[in-house]
């Protein structure tokens, strides 16, 4: 059962990964409010489906709808939020100002989440079993959590196909080579906003979905469940797997989650420092990011242009460019270029 | 006594903490084109630095800052060295990954040190004095008197050193600075320095007017300095004053009339005026001007 539990995370983490990949592996935005959308996704979907509150314990709505038609509700209610944030940054905002914009956005959000008690009950957070379908099945505890494994991987599964087609379409093309070059991306007509914008609402729209699953799996959710730092982990599992490539996403959440996460179980955490074990964990994570980035950003399944080209060396990175400006971008953009996991140096700020 | 001037003079405490951090965030950006995550840990570095040597120094408050500084100027330079020169030439966003990396490094090295909970000083804050329209305690009124001598000294040291002259050179361009005959690695390692000595001091500063602080103390303030550096043009020491002194008073009136909780959410509020309105910063005359 204990493993049951570990891949159902994995799943769910995996389609929030899938979700972020499509703004930073493919729109090449280093994006911060996205836990903040798996927290709406969780929330919406709790309140939708537990019931009234009973006071002191105070939040909106208390539907109780059934849990897919509150899962689609939620879900809304996140592209909707993300629409707003989208909106604001992504439509002037490049590289260190997006990624302060949303991190300002994820930061306003927790803040109001954790001190604004009717709206989700603050600090305290809501909470509520779901388990749906459960008695609708007669399933046991057990049964019932190998079926909701089942079934969050069947949505992984769904949600993988559609990226990969997404990935592949004539889409996911122009989205990458607004990535490689945004302003000859511009120059041969591709609207840069809306091309971005789109695919930062589908990603969002995954990680409100993942929110939903999640609610059902951890059937709580307050705000200690979801400080910024929790993002940096599904960033470790993107680079680990392969940034852009739908395959390496899924295969790094897993290996992050199943492999890293549980060998580091067993780490020696003092009796008097209960403290000690997850934060050596987490100082295990940070450096795990600054060495993927630093020794092979592009991950274990490098991310491949469309499936048609052959493979070449990235632009942008050669060594020794010790001194002096990055060689420019090679000519005109190619439709799907290869993608540099390092993505060839845009002006960074507003433009 | 009105409340609006008391809070305004909590607001001038926390811009001249924030004045200092946001410089040594801006000087960073500067030499290094890199917008450093990890500016907060510098700040929590120095914090829990004064607070293991308290002990040592007999409640010396002059000495607890210096070792905050000391420390500070440490870290500063251990994270130019190990992960800033490492990822030179690369993307702003990578850069700016590996920082947040590290910053999630500090963080629970310190938590590993320390604890998770909330530690405390035991300095003395003095009793409360009115200076003018305000009302401050003995140890604001040392935190401002000292944010304002580290900010001449900056500005000394900027303006009329060969120091000042070669990081002025590296920050408008590194490669042309160093054809002149500059060791511009020496320089940006002397900037990364300063920047940690004076995000210590701010750190050994803020967790005194706070009172308890824990590892997450310089993370939590990370947006704030990051909104003033932002408000002053994003490198330019000298506007960031005015854009520190904004922020601080927004905050904390904004706080006031509603819940200090808030603050972050004005904080968010101010940044993304200034992005959709002036992200070039507030002082900046023309279009050409930016990235001084």
């Amino acid at each position: 059962m204990y493993w049951v539990s570990v891949f159902t995370e994995a799943g769910i983490f995996a389609i929030l990964a899938l979700g972020l990949d499509m703004v930073w592996g493919w729109c090449g935005d280093f994006d911060l409010a996205f836990y903040g959308y798996l927290a709406l996704g969780s929330y919406m979907t709790m309140v939708l489906t537990i019931g009234r509150p009973t006071p002191p314990v105070e939040y909106i709505i208390g539907g109780r709808l059934p849990y897919p038609l509150a899962l689609v509700l939620a879900d809304v209610a996140v592209v909707a939020l993300a629409a707003v944030i989208g909106a604001i940054a992504l439509r002037n905002l490049r590289e260190i100002y997006f990624a302060v914009t949303t991190l300002g956005a994820v930061s306003a959000l927790y803040v109001w989440v954790e001190n604004y008690t009717p709206l989700f009950d603050g600090y305290n957070g809501v909470y509520g079993l779901i388990n749906p379908g459960q008695t609708l099945l007669r399933l046991t505890y057990d049964g019932y959590r190998v079926g909701f494994l089942g079934a969050v991987l069947v949505v992984l599964l769904l949600a993988y196909l559609l990226a990969q087609r997404l990935s592949r379409s004539p889409f996911g093309r122009m989205v990458r080579s607004v990535r490689e070059d945004e302003r000859a991306s511009a120059a041969y007509g591709r609207p840069v906003f809306f091309v971005k914008y789109r695919a930062y609402l589908v990603g969002a729209a995954f990680a409100g979905l993942a929110g939903g699953l999640f609610a059902v799996f951890i059937s709580a959710f307050n705000p200690s469940a979801w400080t910024p730092q929790e993002l940096l982990l599904i960033y470790a599992a993107i680079l680990v797997g392969g940034r852009g490539n739908p395959r390496g996403v899924i295969l790094g959440t897993f290996v992050v989650y199943v492999g890293f996460i549980e060998l580091t179980r067993y780490l020696p955490s003092p009796a008097s420092r209960p403290d000690f074990g997850p934060a050596l964990r987490q100082v295990l994570i940070g450096l795990l990011i600054i060495l993927m980035l630093k020794f092979r950003p592009e991950g274990i399944l490098p991310e491949r242009a469309g499936g048609r080209q052959p493979r070449r060396p990235a632009p942008g990175q050669a060594p020794g460019l010790a001194a002096g400006p990055p060689a420019e971008p090679a000519g005109a953009v190619a439709g799907a270029g290869p993608a540099s996991a390092d993505l060839a140096d845009q002006e960074g700020g507003p433009q | 006594m009105s409340t609006f001037l008391i809070t305004v003079g909590v607001g001038l405490v926390t811009a001249a903490i924030l004045a200092l951090s946001a410089i040594a965030f801006t000087l960073e950006y500067a030499v290094s084109r890199v917008a450093n995550f990890a500016h907060g840990e510098l700040l929590t570095i120095g914090a829990y630095a004064a607070y293991t040597g308290q002990n040592y120094f007999h409640q010396n408050v002059a000495a607890a800052a210096l070792i905050a500084a000391a420390a500070g100027m440490l870290a500063g330079l251990a994270l130019n060295t190990s992960v800033i020169e490492q990822f030179r030439g690369r993307s702003p966003a990578t850069v700016l990954i590996a920082t947040l990396g590290v910053s999630l490094i500090v963080q629970n090295v310190l938590t590993m040190i320390y604890g998770a909970a909330d530690v405390s000083y035991s300095f003395a804050q003095g009793g409360l004095h009115h200076v003018g329209p305000f009302l401050w305690t003995t140890s604001d009124i040392e935190v401002i008197l000292s944010a304002v001598g580290v900010c001449g000294l900056i500005y000394l040291l900027l303006q009329h050193t060969r120091l000042g002259k070669a990081i002025r050179a590296v920050s408008q361009d590194r490669a042309l600075a160093q054809v002149s005959g500059i060791p511009a690695r020496r320089v940006v390692m002397q900037t990364w320095g300063l920047a940690g000595a004076v995000s210590g001091f701010a750190g050994f500063m803020l967790a005194d007017t706070l009172g308890t602080f824990g590892p997450t103390l310089g993370f939590g303030f990370l947006l704030l300095t990051i909104t003033a550096a932002v408000a002053g043009g994003l490198g330019r020491p000298y506007p960031t004053l005015g854009g520190a002194l904004l922020v601080g008073l927004v905050i904390q009136i904004g706080g006031a009339y509603t819940s200090s909780a808030y603050q972050n959410v004005y904080a968010f509020l101010l940044l993304v005026a200034l992005m959709l309105l002036r992200p070039n910063g507030l002082f900046v005359h023309s279009a050409r001007a930016v990235r001084a």
